[in-house]
């Protein structure tokens, strides 16, 4: 019996076409992945660098599970379709009355599918082998070909998690006769594992999460997570405890799950029922006489216009809305992710350990979870109410009534949409009610409305469309949900990218989204782009709609060809005027896009930016160490226009050549603003290359060794346009510093360090950086080769209702032609980096010794002003005391919107402060583990007045030890004199956990922490580690007293790196 | 209104011919169409009620062309199905309200209206509060009843509406389509005959697509007088009989004997006695006269 059952099951797959199409999408998917990653495509894109081999065991594995898992979407429809098409086709009337065991049943039916999907996955390990041996891969990406990583892929991860997850679907399809509950059920299961991982993500859960969570892929990760590169690309994934442990135990529950179907399922024409109240019996009879009655129906107005049907297209979308919210899938599902959401909000994005004020665009940054459940449920509901009438079989009632096609049509997208807000709105309570709790009562619901309901709805509409349109054309719901789902995924991720399609507009839905919202500066610029984008595809969905209501199905429709034949017929004059006018304005307003970023803003394509610098490198690479003067005086005058988003920069710059040769030729390096420059001695322009924006002029009378030369230069904005974003002005909150404006004397080479890249361009064999041996490297400073110490001045000018800040102290600030101007002069030496900052601020001061300190900040920022303070003052005690006095008289932390990233910044007593970083930290100081960062990241900035303002290295290996290592170190002291020793142990494990899985990707390798090239991972964390454990071994006394002799020596002195 | 339909035709994607060329005219009152399963009676229905796309051919009701016009037919349309089904968990009142909706019934009030006078007519009132997919099989056809109403349609097409339900029921049911069949276009398939024979003005017979007699069940019947025959015989006696005479139908009795008819223009001998002609006989002629048009 086992085997009539099983055959024909597999009879059954093996005539249904969709098994074919599962496997060629499969096949196709997998070839295209691998062949990318062995980088076929290197044409479009740019060089993979050296050392990433793509087929190694590890990756091979990681493509292989992450597949597979998209196939996992497939198994309501194909393991619990096995037991739900009995129901359907209500075989099960006839067949649960035959002579078989249940035994016989179930394990045919389970294993038959699992065998179909079994296959499909086979064709995603052949189909990676096959790309990876494609022509047109690049040998160096690639190892010879092994059996053994697919096979233990197969084996060890995919088929024990084929028979959980299998199992799990099997359970609830076969319980309920339901294949929507499968799929609630494997949602959930997605949403739980997802969010656990999450929130055990803490270095200490490792083992747990391991153990847990049922992919196995945490268990593996258990011993991989720290591989550095060439582990990854030469070690086999090994076979140990933990990965055995997580298998067997997942084996054996989804043996148990089998053996409760086994248990409980019964050859019953019902299905089992949970129902908490027991239903009393009653006697039912009905009248059986008296059936002559008069039929005089009253009289009722019947309204046939287009406005009726409008009307009854809402009334209809309240319906089928009523049906969804009603649905248990849907609550579940909505129930899941808010839960999951509160996590989120509870634990989740918390920075080291510490969480952040319940700031509004924190409550609406709700993550990928609520995010992937609406869409999932656009998807999945689309479907849904389509068939819903089919399902039911009252589709014959409903398309005998008098109502048109769009009206049908349109009432199922508008109920898309109220499933929409209703999840939106969810967030929205949730977020609030998370504030509420928090004690954080600045509401801001015009920023809730306008985010949810305008900007995200916008995103998730079109894709109602498109599932509206796909769901109308697909007879199944889940191949349906399944094709939605896949093109959802190829164009939210890297994928198209990879392949070479790097237009928004060729990619569904993108561009839609990307605003950037700052409490300082609202959404800035980012808005307009949106819309536009928006509307393009808007243009886009109508066309979806209209092909969905020329394909849809009414009435009894038999082949394809009588669809295409109603299609056609469907396509009247009227249609066919409509779909041209919007074709057309979709088209033409792609084209806009097109030409307004690849014309007006032509901006090479990442190939062509490598070829460019190539070509840059050749060009100039000789003149990297022409004698050239060095910046000694700095003179700025700069007007921001806020509300204009505009700026207009005067500099003048005096340069004096110290070397020992006369220089005879001066360069130029600036940015892509319009510039103008004029030395003050004769010259000639020689070159002017406006691609690399670099000039070379010739001085008539070469300049000698001591002389000066004075440049005065002018920096215009660009103005933003309506998709692009060029002025770096804002409305509020405007960050600018002197990398992004100043021009710099002389060349440097830029990018391309990768050795197997150069190589293949013919670039020569080059050391990132020099030697701390070679003495000619130690004339150049490392943050500005063209500058060592400068005396600087400047003039800012902003408008009338905010303060401009640059380095140096204050001398005067007065009203002019309704504008604020502000004049600031540095008293002593500093190095040529300054920013300037201009915004609405509200000011903090306080006083540390002879020190002013000052905050500004974004008014209602102020729950860390305190905690700032008290960082300031502590790293001032530590620093002063330990290395030398602080240099100046005043120090500035200045808030700066979020919209220029999540970081601060160390410049002459002013260190300007993302408003992301330390102003909405939310500091619980018994919260295990949870450093005060806010505290803790001001420490380490002021430190920085010491390590890079007193003492800065030479452009040579091992310079940001010295800036970067010694002011975490400084951070880590102040922080353990207020916390105890005690607590520094979580802030140094999550450093040694940063500093491994930095390694993990570090393609140029690692140097001890005294020769590094420069990696945020190494200088930060290791540096913090070996610098604090350097305090232990010898003591913290002899450690600072070896510092401060160092300090002593090289105070605002030229570069010196050997610190011993 | 009259509907008209012209050189009908309809082939399925397996090859069946569902409609063959089928011509009818049909005016105000019943009108039955009797045939076997199978015979084309759902596909004909379904075509007329514009669910379905026809290879060739035209209907007209009135001055609606029915197939290029399908919303026109819509409006006046009252249509139940041979099956169908209901959304779970809504009871009769709001599904039916549902419906008004769809039927054009803009105002609430009429919409209650309407219902209520209905759910009357149709004798659901007391349960219209139930959900309607846990009514039992005759109040289920009573509700499509009530549904097809709630546009005062003057074309009404009931596919098989009468089977599977009880006597009473059945009773009822007739009775309702009868008053309404007086003013409007009823087309009612089915293929008992007995429903035919107790209310349809007008009839046809259909069989593999193609209608094989187009009368009125009195005209068919007197038709016939003097042609049909009966007798009482034994069961051994029967295939001899079959291979003589063109046996319209044979019933066992109780006693074990067969009563047979048999269609004849003369007496075919002693044991025979003339029998009152019956519309099961005209439809038995029909049928076995197309069975022999295929033999042929």
């Amino acid at each position: 019996m086992f085997s009539t059952i099983f055959k024909h099951e597999l009879k059954y797959w093996f005539r249904n076409p969709s098994f074919y199409i599962y496997v060629f999408l499969f096949l196709t998917i997998s070839i295209l992945l691998s062949a990318a990653s062995a980088g076929i495509f290197e044409s479009n894109t740019v060089t993979n660098g050296t050392a990433i081999i793509a087929n190694s065991p590890m990756r091979i594995g990681n493509m292989f599970n992450t597949l597979a898992i998209i196939i996992f979407f497939l198994f309501p429809s194909i393991i619990g379709f096995s037991v739900y098409r009995d129901y359907k086709s209500e075989m099960h009337t006839i067949l649960y009355s035959y002579p078989f065991t249940k035994a016989n049943y179930l394990f045919a039916k389970f294993f038959s599918s699992v065998l179909i999907v079994l296959i499909i996955v086979l064709f995603v390990g052949i189909g990676l082998s096959i790309g990876f041996s494609l022509p047109g891969t690049n040998p160096i990406l690639l190892e010879e070909f092994s059996i053994m990583p697919y096979l233990q892929t197969y084996l060890i991860y995919i088929v024990p998690n084929i028979l959980l997850y299998g199992a799990i679907i099997f359970a609830v399809v076969v319980f309920t006769r339901k294949i929507i509950a499968g799929f609630t059920a494997f949602i959930i299961l997605i949403v739980l594992q997802s969010t656990l991982v999450a929130l055990f993500s803490n270095p200490e859960y490792t083992f747990i999460t391991g153990l847990f969570n049922p992919s196995g892929i945490s268990a593996t990760e258990y011993y991989i997570k720290y591989w550095t590169i060439s582990e990854q690309n030469t070690k086999a994934v090994p076979i140990k405890e933990l990965i055995i442990y997580n298998r067997l135990l997942w084996t054996g529950i989804a043996m148990l799950i089998f053996g409760i179907v086994y248990k409980y399922f019964k050859f019953n024409q019902q299905p089992i029922r949970l129902s908490l109240r027991k239903q009393k019996g009653e006697r039912a009879i009905k009248s059986n006489f008296g059936s002559i009655i008069r039929v005089q129906l009253p009289k009722v107005n019947f309204d046939f216009s287009f406005r009726q049907y409008l009307k009854t297209t809402w009334k209809l979308s309240s319906i089928d809305f009523n049906y969804i919210t009603k649905s248990i899938p849907f609550i579940i599902m909505l129930l899941g992710v808010t839960l999951s959401l509160l996590l989120d909000y509870f634990e989740g994005s918390k920075f080291r350990g510490t969480s952040r004020l319940p700031v509004t665009w924190r409550m609406l940054d709700y993550g990928e979870t609520f995010q992937l459940a609406i869409i999932i449920c656009t998807f999945l509901y689309a479907g849904m109410l389509n068939q819903r009438a089919k399902i039911s079989n009252i589709n014959i009632l409903v398309d005998s009534m008098p109502i048109p096609n769009w009206t049908l049509l349109l009432s199922k997208l508008i109920a898309l949409f109220k499933m929409q807000w209703i999840m939106l709105t969810v967030i929205m309570i949730t977020g609030i009610s998370f504030q509420v709790y928090k004690g954080y009562y600045q509401f801001e619901i015009g920023h809730y409305l306008f985010e949810l309901y305008i900007l995200n709805f916008m995103y998730y509409a079109l894709w109602a469309m498109m599932a509206i349109y796909v769901q109308t054309l697909i007879k199944n719901t889940y191949v349906g949900l399944f094709l939605l789902f896949s093109l959802f995924i190829f164009v939210s991720t890297a994928i198209p990218n990879v392949i070479g399609i790097t237009q928004d507009i060729f990619l569904f839905n993108n561009g839609t989204v990307g605003y950037n919202y700052s409490d300082m500066n609202g959404y800035g610029n980012s808005l307009s782009s949106i819309f536009i984008y928006s509307f393009y595809w808007f243009l886009f969905g109508i066309l979806l709609i209209i092909g969905a209501g020329l394909f849809y199905s009414r009435g009894i429709v038999g082949s394809f060809k009588e669809r295409l034949s109603i299609g056609r017929s469907r396509f009247t004059k009227k249609i066919a005027l409509g779909v041209g006018i919007v074709s057309i304005a979709f088209l033409s307003t792609g084209f806009c896009i097109y030409y307004e970023n690849n014309v007006t803003n032509a901006s090479a394509s990442a190939k062509e930016k490598e070829q460019i610098i190539v070509d840059i490198e050749k060009k100039y690479a000789k003149y990297e160490d022409y004698a050239q003067p060095k910046i000694a005086a700095v003179t700025i005058e700069l007007d921001i226009y806020p509300k204009e988003l505009n700026f207009n920069l005067k500099g003048k710059y005096v340069l004096v050549n110290k070397a020992e040769v006369a220089i005879d030729s001066l360069f130029l390096k600036y940015n892509n603003y319009p510039s103008t420059f004029k030395f003050n001695k004769s010259n000639t322009l020689v070159s002017k290359d406006s691609l690399f924006q670099f000039n070379m002029y010739r001085l008539d009378k070469a300049l000698q060794p001591g002389d000066s030369i004075q440049l005065d230069f002018t920096v215009k904005n660009v103005t933003n346009t309506i998709l692009n974003t060029h002025s770096p002005v804002l409305e509020n909150g405007t960050f600018l510093n002197s990398f992004q404006l100043a021009p710099t004397i002389g060349y440097k080479r830029v990018g391309l360090t990768d050795a197997e890249t150069r190589k293949k361009y013919g670039l020569p064999e080059v050391a990132l950086k020099a030697h701390p041996s070679d003495t000619t490297a130690l004339g150049t400073n490392d943050l500005t080769r063209d500058a060592d110490w400068i005396d600087f001045e400047a003039t800012v000018s902003t408008s009338k209702d905010q303060i401009a800040i640059a380095p140096g102290y204050l001398q005067k600030e007065w009203i002019e032609d309704d504008r604020r101007y502000f004049h600031y002069k540095m008293d002593q030496k500093m190095l040529n980096i300054y920013s300037f900052n201009s915004a609405r601020y509200e000011v903090k001061k306080d006083i540390w010794n002879d020190v002013v300190l000052e905050i500004y900040y974004h008014k209602g920022h102020d729950k860390n002003l305190d905690r700032m303070m008290a960082g300031m003052k502590a790293s001032l005690a530590y620093n002063t005391e330990n290395f030398s006095p602080y240099q100046h008289k005043q120090i500035r932390i200045i808030e700066f919107p979020k919209t220029y990233g999540s970081f601060a910044q160390s410049y002459p007593n002013t260190i300007p402060f993302s408003e992301s970083h330390g102003f909405i930290a939310d500091v619980n100081d018994n919260d295990i583990g949870g450093i005060d960062y806010a505290f803790g990241v001001t420490s380490h900035e002021v430190a920085h007045q010491w390590w890079a303002h007193q003492v800065i290295g030479a452009d040579v290996l091992g310079a940001t030890m010295l800036t970067e290592s010694i002011s975490e170190y400084v951070r880590l002291k102040t922080l353990e004199r207020v916390y105890g020793k005690h607590n520094m142990y979580a802030f140094l494990k999550y450093a040694a956990d940063h500093y491994l899985r930095g390694r993990k990707n570090d393609v140029t390798g690692e140097d001890p922490l005294m020769y590094i090239s420069g990696q945020s991972y190494i200088r930060y964390s290791k540096g913090a580690l070996v610098f604090y454990a350097l305090s232990d071994y010898i003591g913290e006394k002899n450690l600072n007293a070896a510092l401060h002799k160092f300090v002593k020596k090289t105070n605002l002195k030229n570069h010196h790196t050997q610190l011993q | 209104m009259e509907l008209i339909i012209k050189n009908l035709s309809k082939t399925y994607k397996n090859g069946v011919k569902a409609i063959d060329t089928i011509n009818l005219e049909i005016g105000t009152g019943m009108f039955g169409l009797l045939g076997p399963n199978g015979a084309g009676k759902s596909s004909l229905m379904r075509t007329i009620a514009t669910l379905q796309i026809p290879d060739s051919g035209m209907i007209t009701f009135g001055d609606i062309n029915v197939l290029e016009d399908n919303l026109s037919l819509r409006k006046v349309l009252g249509y139940l199905p041979q099956s169908f089904g209901v959304y779970p968990k809504m009871s009769a009142e709001n599904l039916l309200d549902y419906f008004a909706t769809l039927k054009g019934v803009s105002s609430k009030s009429d919409r209650k209206k309407i219902v209520t006078e209905v759910l009357e007519i149709t004798n659901l009132y007391e349960v219209r509060k139930k959900y309607v997919n846990g009514y039992s099989g005759g109040m289920k056809q009573r509700f499509g009843i009530a549904q097809l109403l709630l546009n005062k349609p003057k074309l009404i097409i009931v596919d098989e509406p009468t089977a599977g339900l009880d006597p009473a029921e059945r009773q009822r049911f007739l009775n309702v389509l009868r008053e309404i069949g007086t003013n409007n276009t009823v087309i009612f398939s089915t293929h008992i005959v007995e429903d035919v024979k107790e209310l349809c003005n007008k009839m046809a017979i259909l069989n593999g697509g193609r209608i094989l007699s187009n009368t009125t069940p009195t005209e068919a019947t007197t038709a016939l007088k003097g042609q049909i025959w009966k007798t009482v015989i034994t069961r051994d006696e029967l295939e001899l009989m079959e291979a003589n005479y063109d046996v319209l139908s044979s019933n066992y009795n109780q006693d074990n004997s067969i009563t047979v008819r048999i269609y004849s223009s003369i007496q075919p001998d002693g044991d025979f006695r003339e029998a009152t002609p019956q519309l099961d006989d005209v439809y038995f002629i029909a049928l076995k006269q197309d069975e022999s048009v295929l033999v042929n």
